[in-house]
């Protein structure tokens, strides 16, 4: 059974508190059991505990995919951009290189590329994976998109990227906010930047801080 | 005695911790579960629901449940684990007798043998030194019938004045500060009513690694308009995007707390009608804050003043609110005066007893509520009655069928207990669910007790740092083999159903307690055949209590996920969210929403005083303690779940840069922190994150990682709570790594 | 004309070139048909027309960007003067431990790694014995005058001989059955794991995942089927059980270039894989424009952004300066955070 069109994935990287659930929770999943898809990474810990989880965004037309030699990463018909396939992945990289996410993982010993598949376990038969389902914060949601801007008014989903002059599209939403922002996020002027002040500067007395 | 029999590492080698990680059929695909069962987690006192799958006895895995209405399904790490501290290859499966020729101090016994000596043990000490010397420690991670059971068993069976239990180290300040002010201890509110708040204010509590899935709770507030600040000296995951963050001095919350109630009275920010009408004492506690300038708060709270200002004005200002606070101030030789501060400005500001305006303590153990309400407490017998009040002791003594009389008097605190020890007037130990060794300040003291002791009991599922001390271990069951009834953070009873049967010759706790109680020749009152009787039994002894439980079945919990006490008949629903007009109280009957016989709430002067050991020139930092999010409490079974343990293996000192720099300290280095009791090595985390004046150590490690060597065991007096959050440290580069990094693995 | 239509023509050129000269080793290898046995003409001209679909799909495969980058660097990396006779040895070293013994899938699971390896060990076996046999390039005849004497002719020549009893032609002769059961174990093996197990039911297709399966298992069941009928029931239903054999190896082969079965010829690119990335450990690293640290050779990340241009994509920032190919995993995951946080103007590493 297909992925049910309406239900998407909704990131929030405000919300994560680094919990690792989702990270946990990942490797329980049947479609991929033991192998944990998730990454979770701090942003800059010696200046803020913020993390940020990423799942796969399932783009519409997958950079992976069309990077791979081998013809291994294929998208299926609700948009689900799925691990590689066995028979085929040589563990070349070039997908994990060319994500433009940084999602998929090389598994050196299988030679194997896996990646987050959306639970596709779960999510084809109604349910919701496994990291969305249990986290703690709700920095991963998984529901429609109606559910997601009643529970989250101030914010709204946007799937389109830029990365330098190339917009990609994604099945995964990621909020930001005001009721009727617009995409698409421009995620590479992020790389420059304010330096990071110290948090306990604005806060603080002087004197505390000696 | 008691003391641990051979080197630290072969107690070590042969009962761990050691590491479990799925693997064989919890790794299987293709594996479909005999059954799945819907129970909660054993980790913290959120008690998530979650469903566990369950194969041959053995517990293969979880599925989210996401029908439970408390967290939908939501689980931390912790819980997403838990399923791994089944079938682990640490855990007792007969009972153990001290034997210094054996393998790690330890030779297996024969259940009947073990019982039979254990109460052998028990009678010799009574009888050569009275009831009072052989003393009980308890938890608050038992199931309410277990606790009850444990209470019953000190009082009735042992005779004993000498039963307390680690929700000493916990909710205590929160509980006494509840009762003087609202003459009850439950949260106020369902945690449903965060949502509808407009400020959420939460003090001293760490909620995206000790109750992390309230933070889905305080983002949908946000969502919907609400400011949140955060108070901690730690800017932590939820301090992180609060819209203020007040990184406060350790151990002066009330000052804050004064300091906000000074500003709302000077803005005009009391709600006067409600103060007039529900409350008494506000004209006293007016004036003891007027000294609580702005100036004066900032100076003592190390907070900016413009930050004060501000959370003054949002938190005056605010139509609806919910104040959450946690360890963080009730950890305080003044653990019970910050609690106060925080329920004045509640009280003040009129917002409780309502839709959307709340307050509650964030409970930490697992049945930190239900734990602290039926009897395991010193001075406590079911229902939350006061064991020195007569009226209390004629109703339990009839529900128990014994005289009134011949109940002990109140006894001492758990750390009081210890020091009895010392005194000679405690010489025998019965401990269940408690690792104080880990757990307690100052432990080496702890540790030098438990050696001092004639004999030793411990009940327990692995063999804790404490339980290696004993004479003898009885081998006790987890969470998953037994059923009962926990209260979560909400004071919402809610069923823990059994999903295996204990392994080996391990038993029911319920069961050891009773087998115990045979074995002294003292069986009437312990001849229960399920938990389910004796839950019937504390509906019984609980009804007419403050903490009624008299209307609450197993069936109605079932049928509604779970019953909110006071509830005393089994036509009432339960209740949610106290203080409301109307709403059950067996005190006020009537005269008003608290539970005092005029139904007014208590405003109480909230006196400030710094930490009993403040930073000097020879310790000149604070060094403050608590929980990383992938450990439970003293570790005893989170150091056992591989995945957890590899999330954040070893305890760091984490320090500002600032600080780190001054001390030639870098990221990842070695540095010793030391304190008039105790040190100990660890890697330094150096991150701005923190405030420069202070170090924080996580607590679930054991022996030279145990943050609880360093700390004090200063105590607030109404409250006995330890004071784990501030005292005086000195840190320096360490010359290289400590030894135990050679012999130990992360988690021992 | 197009690229694409030139594509497909040169494929299609290809595909005539490679089934060409596969007539024409068949025509030499049997003496101009001299030992080629026409009632199996049908399996030939099977085998011919796979061999064009696999060469067309070979040669349309290879002009995607990132194959033909791999396979121009591929041999490039491996031929490179002062490294040949090393790639050599490894080469060994890894046809042994990638293709024979298959020891990535064995790594995945001890039951899949079982699977692929007795099917392929089986299929290897009949392939070896039949594909010969069918294009006339090995038969027997009997030694003149000793009747239990048989002498093997290699494309004509003669090669081994061998006592009818002995040990090797019970294998040669029995060697087909030998290779059914090992393909019927393998995908018993296989079958067990996508009938039972969770992660399979909810991926497998089946023309993608059974369909190669059954015809493996069709191919082994009616050859032994043949082998019971002329040994135990004395040739019992021979005549339909061949025609059905031949039906199922014929269905094989015309699959063959378009199903699961053609990974067996895109695999070895994995050994170009492998020498590449030898290749690119030994040169430069390149490190992460954000974070300066190493994350990957400096010839795959060149070579990644001549393929994203080939393939269209414009990853290029800012004025064309730099491209976005030059940032690491770990940073492309954070800048994502990053992005949304100064979005909603909330402080990213800490800025209060």
């Amino acid at each position: 059974m297909p992925v049910p069109a309406d239900r998407h994935f909704f990131i929030d990287p405000r919300r994560c508190i680094g919990c690792q659930a989702c990270v946990h929770a990942c490797s329980e999943c049947d479609t991929h059991k033991g192998h944990s898809m998730i990454h979770l990474e701090y942003v800059d810990r010696a200046h803020s505990p913020q993390t940020v989880p990423t799942i796969c965004m399932h783009c519409e037309s997958p950079t992976c995919a069309e990077v791979c030699p081998a013809d291994a990463i294929k998208r299926t018909e609700d948009g689900v951009v799925q691990s590689a396939r066995k028979a085929r992945c040589i563990a070349c990289n070039n997908c994990v290189l060319a994500c433009p996410f940084g999602v998929p993982k090389m598994n050196v010993g299988f030679e194997l590329m896996m990646k987050c598949d959306m639970c596709y376990d779960r999510t084809s038969v109604g349910l919701r994976p496994m990291c969305a389902t249990v986290c703690p914060s709700q920095a991963l949601y998984f529901g429609t998109e109606a559910e997601a801007r009643a529970l989250r008014p101030r914010s709204t989903p946007v799937h389109e990227f830029r990365f330098g002059q190339q917009t990609i599209s994604t099945r995964v939403r990621v909020m930001l906010p005001g009721a009727d922002a617009a995409g698409p996020l421009d995620v590479t002027a992020a790389m420059h930047g304010e330096e990071a002040a110290d948090p306990m500067a604005a806060v603080l007395p002087e004197g505390d801080l000696a | 005695m008691a003391r641990v029999p051979k080197g630290d590492l072969e107690v070590l080698g042969r009962f761990g911790p050691h590491l479990s990680f799925p693997e064989g059929d919890r790794l299987d695909r293709g594996v479909e579960p005999d059954r799945v069962v819907k129970t909660h987690c054993c980790f913290c006192g959120q008690q998530c629901g979650i469903q566990l799958k369950v194969k041959d006895n053995r517990i293969i895995g979880f599925e989210p449940w996401e029908d439970f209405p408390f967290n939908h399904g939501l689980l931390c790490p912790k819980g997403v684990r838990r399923y791994l501290q089944g079938s682990h290859p640490d855990r007792l499966l007969r009972a153990l007798v001290r034997d210094e020729a054996a393998e790690g101090g330890f030779r297996e016994a024969g259940y009947d043998e073990a019982i039979r000596l254990a109460a052998q043990g028990i009678a010799r000490i009574q009888q050569e030194h009275g009831p009072d010397a052989f003393a009980v420690l308890t938890g608050a991670s038992l199931t309410n019938e277990k606790a009850y059971l444990m209470g019953k068993f000190a009082r009735v069976c042992l005779r004993t004045s000498n039963i307390d239990y680690n929700g000493r180290l916990c909710m205590v300040s929160a509980a006494a500060g509840n009762k003087k002010a609202f003459g009850i201890d439950r949260a106020a509110n369902p945690w449903s009513d965060i949502l509808d708040a407009e400020i959420v204010w939460i003090s001293g509590a760490n909620v995206a690694e000790c109750a992390p899935i309230t933070t889905d709770y305080v983002w949908q507030a946000r969502e919907r308009g609400a400011k949140v600040v955060v108070v901690d000296p730690r800017m932590t995951p939820i301090a992180r995007t609060a819209d203020l963050y007040l990184p406060v001095r350790p151990g002066r919350d009330v000052a804050l707390f004064n300091g906000i109630l000074h500003l709302m009275i000077e803005s005009g920010w009391v709600d006067r009608a409600f103060v007039e009408q529900h409350t008494t004492g506000f004209d006293e506690v007016a004036a003891h804050v007027r000294e609580w300038t702005p100036r004066r708060t900032a100076e003592v709270t190390g907070i900016a003043e413009k930050a004060i200002r501000q959370a003054a004005e949002w938190w005056g200002t605010a139509k609806r609110s919910f104040l959450l606070h946690a360890r963080g101030i009730e950890h305080s030789s003044h653990g019970v005066q910050n609690v106060l501060g925080a329920i004045n400005i509640v009280l003040a500001s009129g917002r409780i007893g309502r839709a959307g305006c709340g307050y509650a303590t964030i409970t930490g153990q697992g049945n930190g509520q239900g734990g602290r309400e039926h009897g395991q407490k010193c001075d406590q017998l079911p229902g939350a009655r006061d064991l020195a009040d007569p009226k209390a002791r004629e109703h339990v003594a009839k529900v128990w069928g014994v005289p009134p009389d011949s109940f002990p008097a109140p006894g001492v605190d758990a750390y009081e207990i210890f020091r009895r020890v010392e005194q000679g007037g405690v010489r025998g130990l019965l401990s269940i669910c408690f690792n104080p060794v880990v757990s307690l300040p100052d432990s080496d003291f702890v540790r030098r007790m438990l050696e001092k002791l004639d004999f030793y009991v411990a009940i327990d599922f692995f063999l804790s740092e404490t339980a290696r001390h004993a004479d003898l271990v009885l081998p006790g069951s987890l969470q998953e083999e037994d059923e009962g009834t926990v209260t979560q953070v909400e004071g919402r009873v809610i069923r823990i159903r059994r999903a295996v049967d204990p392994p080996g010759e391990a038993r029911e706790d319920w069961r050891v307690i009773q087998d115990l109680a045979k074995a002294l020749g003292r069986e009437k009152g312990f001849t229960f055949t399920s938990p389910r009787e004796i839950f019937e039994e504390l509906r019984r002894a609980s009804a007419g209590g403050i903490a009624d439980y008299a209307g609450i079945t197993w069936e109605k919990i079932e049928r509604q996920h779970g019953v909110f006490w006071p509830c005393p008949s089994e036509e009432h629903a339960g209740t949610p969210r106290l203080f409301e007009p109307g709403s059950w109280n067996p005190v006020a009957r009537g005269n008003g929403p608290f539970y005092f016989p005029d139904g007014r709430a208590r405003f109480n002067v909230a006196r400030y005083a710094p930490p009993t050991e403040d930073p000097d020139a020879e310790y000149p930092l604070f060094l403050t303690s608590g929980r990383v999010v992938s450990q439970y409490l003293s570790g005893t079974q989170t150091r056992r779940i591989g995945p957890l343990v590899e999330q954040y293996p070893e305890p760091r000192i984490e320090m500002h840069p600032r600080l780190a720099e001054r001390l030639g300290i870098a990221d990842g280095d070695w540095a010793t922190a030391e304190t008039r009791r105790g040190s100990c090595t660890l890697r330094a985390q150096v991150v701005r994150t923190i405030r420069p004046d202070t170090v924080f150590i996580p607590y679930h490690w054991a022996g030279p990682k145990s943050v609880n060597r360093m700390t004090i065991s200063a105590q607030d007096p109404i409250s006995k709570i330890p004071e784990y959050k501030a005292c005086a440290v000195r840190v320096r580069k360490a010359e290289g790594p400590p030894s135990y990094v050679r012999e130990r693995e992360a988690q021992q | 004309m197009c690229r694409v239509e030139r594509a497909v023509v040169r494929s299609i050129g290809c595909g005539f070139l490679a089934t060409g000269i596969l007539g024409g080793l068949i025509l030499v290898g049997s003496r101009r048909l001299s030992h080629f046995d026409a009632a199996l003409v049908a399996y030939t001209f099977a085998t011919l027309f796979a061999t064009f679909g696999i060469a067309y799909r070979y040669a349309m495969w290879l002009r995607r960007p990132p194959t033909a980058m791999y396979w121009k660097r591929g041999w490039q990396v491996f031929l490179r003067p002062g490294f040949l006779l090393r790639n050599l040895l490894v080469l060994g070293r890894r046809l042994l431990v990638v293709f024979a013994m298959n020891r990535f899938i064995w790594r995945r699971h001890v039951a899949r790694g079982a699977a692929h390896w007795l099917i392929m060990a089986g299929t290897i076996l009949a392939v070896l014995i039949t594909f010969p046999l069918v294009f006339g390039w090995i038969h027997f005849e009997a030694v003149e005058g000793q009747m239990d004497r048989y002498v093997t002719y290699v494309f004509g020549f003669p090669a081994l001989s061998f006592h009818v009893d002995s040990l090797l032609a019970g294998l040669v002769f029995h060697g087909l059955a030998w290779a059914s059961i090992l393909v019927i174990l393998g995908v018993m093996l296989a079958m067990r794991r996508r009938m039972r197990d969770r992660d399979a039911a909810a991926l497998q297709r089946f023309g993608e995942d059974f369909l190669p399966l059954i015809l493996l298992f069709s191919i082994s069941a009616t050859g032994l089927m043949l082998v019971v009928s002329y040994e135990w029931m004395r040739g019992y239903a021979y005549e339909f059980l061949s025609i059905l054999h031949a039906v199922t190896v014929i269905a094989a082969l015309l699959w063959l270039p378009f199903g699961k079965f053609f990974h067996i010829f895109q695999r070895p690119a994995q050994l170009g894989a492998a020498f590449y990335k030898d290749a690119g450990a030994r040169g430069e690293q390149a490190r992460c424009a954000r974070c300066r640290e190493p994350y990957a050779s400096l010839l795959h990340i060149e070579d990644l952004v001549e393929v994203e241009r080939q393939l269209g994509y414009r990853y290029e920032l800012g004025a064309g300066a730099d491209h976005y190919q030059h940032v690491c995993p770990k940073c492309r995951r954070t800048l994502l955070a990053v992005a949304q946080a100064r979005r909603f103007g909330t402080p990213s590493r800490g800025e209060a």
